[in-house]
């Protein structure tokens, strides 16, 4: 008796990856399939997904980065990519001791390696999908002079972005416990908090600066409240 | 063609079933059309209370509003429609999309005459009433393109029915798809303004400065002014 095809709609359907791994296919398989990903990480691990998941990640923020650059224009075109992609590949690296901590902690009997290519697989896939916002974002950039604007509008769309992005930690963690630790959503908590006040260290990201890094140390919302309060403008 | 009209606004499962099932080329040119043509014409009769200059503007606008909210929104729409697990490629939802903003179209075309036989009874430019026979060809004009657009989204969302198997997959895909066009929808049109035409302004393709000011800023600044 053979085993009817895994229907689209169920999310994480687990099973190995198709052979022939192009770029385009892992994306492919990232957006419809996020399920084989994660048990092609886990049973049949090899550095050139991480690695691709990585240049997803990178590329696409750095992508999306120049539409958040073209709002001030000039030095900001390569300003914006570079401290975004920056800021993500930092963020990654100050969270995943942790995210592997607390995985260990929700019962998941991971390798590190396969922990490091799920949550580059996951930031991955929601840069990916900011580079789907990018025209939008970037209809905005040219139309708006509002920097408060602009900030809630590229946060709201990383946000959903980061949304379906992490749906894969929660996926490996389903994958091989079966459940959803309250371990795992709290490092989420942390991770989103770690992204937001990364926004903050690497500022100005939207707005052209005076430095090319921030002089003064300051909280995300402190920032925040700040930038509503003065509501900055476009130069 | 007019087979291809009557499936549109029939919401017939099997026909649109199998134009999403292998989406080509005539598929995508039949919709396009529809659109140009439909809300071309609906277009010219939003203008011509200001202007017949204007009505010319806006048939050229209209459609151009639909088809860059199609285009902005294509690839996003499409990464959606797959992680929420319709399993629906990118092609098929460009089509799907287009579909639907076709029935609105086609919907809109519709009522032209009858748009037409409004802005023939209402107060024109030139008189003391200006202002009202404004106020009656914009509130009649949202009230259809509302109805237009409600009646499109029903028949997109039976076609995501019947295309996911699930209702709730077809609702979340459905709701991502109408926000992201809302949301991108409204900007537009703010760039691309005037449509009606403003009593008070010139006749003009595009405002002086098209691209300046956004349209959520000007609703914030509107309830401002309301309650300060």
């Amino acid at each position: 008796m053979t085993t009817p095809p895994p229907l689209p709609n169920e999310r994480f359907t687990f099973g190995p990856l198709p052979s022939g791994h192009s770029p385009a296919s892992l994306i492919e398989a990232l957006l419809k399939y996020p399920g084989q990903i994660i048990h092609e990480l886990q049973f049949n691990w090899r550095s050139a997904l991480t690695i691709w998941f990585m240049i997803f990640a990178v590329a696409g923020m750095a992508l999306y980065g120049l539409v958040v650059g073209s709002f001030a224009g000039g030095a900001q075109f390569w300003i914006a990519p570079a401290k975004l992609a920056l800021g993500t590949v930092l963020s990654v690296l100050i969270c995943l001791p942790s995210l592997y901590i607390f995985a260990c902690l929700s019962g998941i009997d991971a390798h590190l390696r396969t922990v490091t290519g799920v949550f580059f697989a996951s930031v991955g896939l929601g840069a990916l999908l900011l580079v789907g916002f990018a025209p939008v974002a970037w209809i905005f950039s040219q139309s708006s002079d509002s920097v408060p604007f602009m900030g809630a509008l590229h946060l709201t769309l990383w946000a959903i972005g980061i949304h379906f992005g992490l749906r894969l930690i929660k996926g490996m963690s389903q994958l091989l416990t079966g459940r959803i630790g309250t371990q795992l959503r709290l490092w989420t908590l942390i991770f989103i908090v770690v992204c937001l006040q990364m926004t903050t260290a690497l500022r100005p990201i939207i707005a052209p600066g005076k430095t090319f890094f921030p002089t003064e140390k300051k909280f995300f919302i402190d920032n925040w409240f700040e930038s509503l309060s003065g509501g900055a403008k476009r130069n | 063609m007019i087979a291809r009209i009557h499936a549109l606004l029939q919401g017939d499962a099997v026909s649109q079933r199998r134009w999403l099932a292998q989406p080509d080329a005539r598929a995508f040119c039949a919709n396009l059309l529809f659109i140009i043509v439909g809300a071309g014409i609906y277009g010219f009769t939003l203008g011509i209370w200001r202007a017949p200059l204007q009505s010319v503007f806006t048939a050229l606008k209209f459609p151009l509003l639909i088809l860059l909210t199609c285009s902005g929104n294509a690839v996003i729409n499409g990464m959606l429609a797959q992680l929420l697990g319709s399993g629906l490629s990118f092609k098929q939802t460009s089509l799907a999309i287009l579909m639907s903003f076709a029935i609105a179209a086609i919907i809109l075309a519709g009522f032209a005459p009858i748009t037409l036989f409004v802005w023939y009874n209402a107060p024109p430019l030139a008189s003391q009433n200006a202002i009202l026979g404004h106020s009656i060809m914009l509130l009649m004009h949202v009230f259809v393109i509302a109805f237009a657009g409600i009646m499109a989204n029903r028949r997109l969302l039976h076609l995501l029915e019947n295309m996911s198997g699930h209702v709730a997959t077809a609702r979340a895909v459905f709701f991502s798809w109408l926000a992201g066009n809302l949301f991108l929808g409204a900007q537009l049109a703010w760039n691309l303004r005037p449509f009606i035409g403003s009593p008070r302004l010139a006749v003009q393709f595009l405002r002086h400065d098209p691209l300046r000011g956004n349209f959520y800023e000007a609703v914030w600044r509107a309830l401002w002014h309301l309650f300060h």
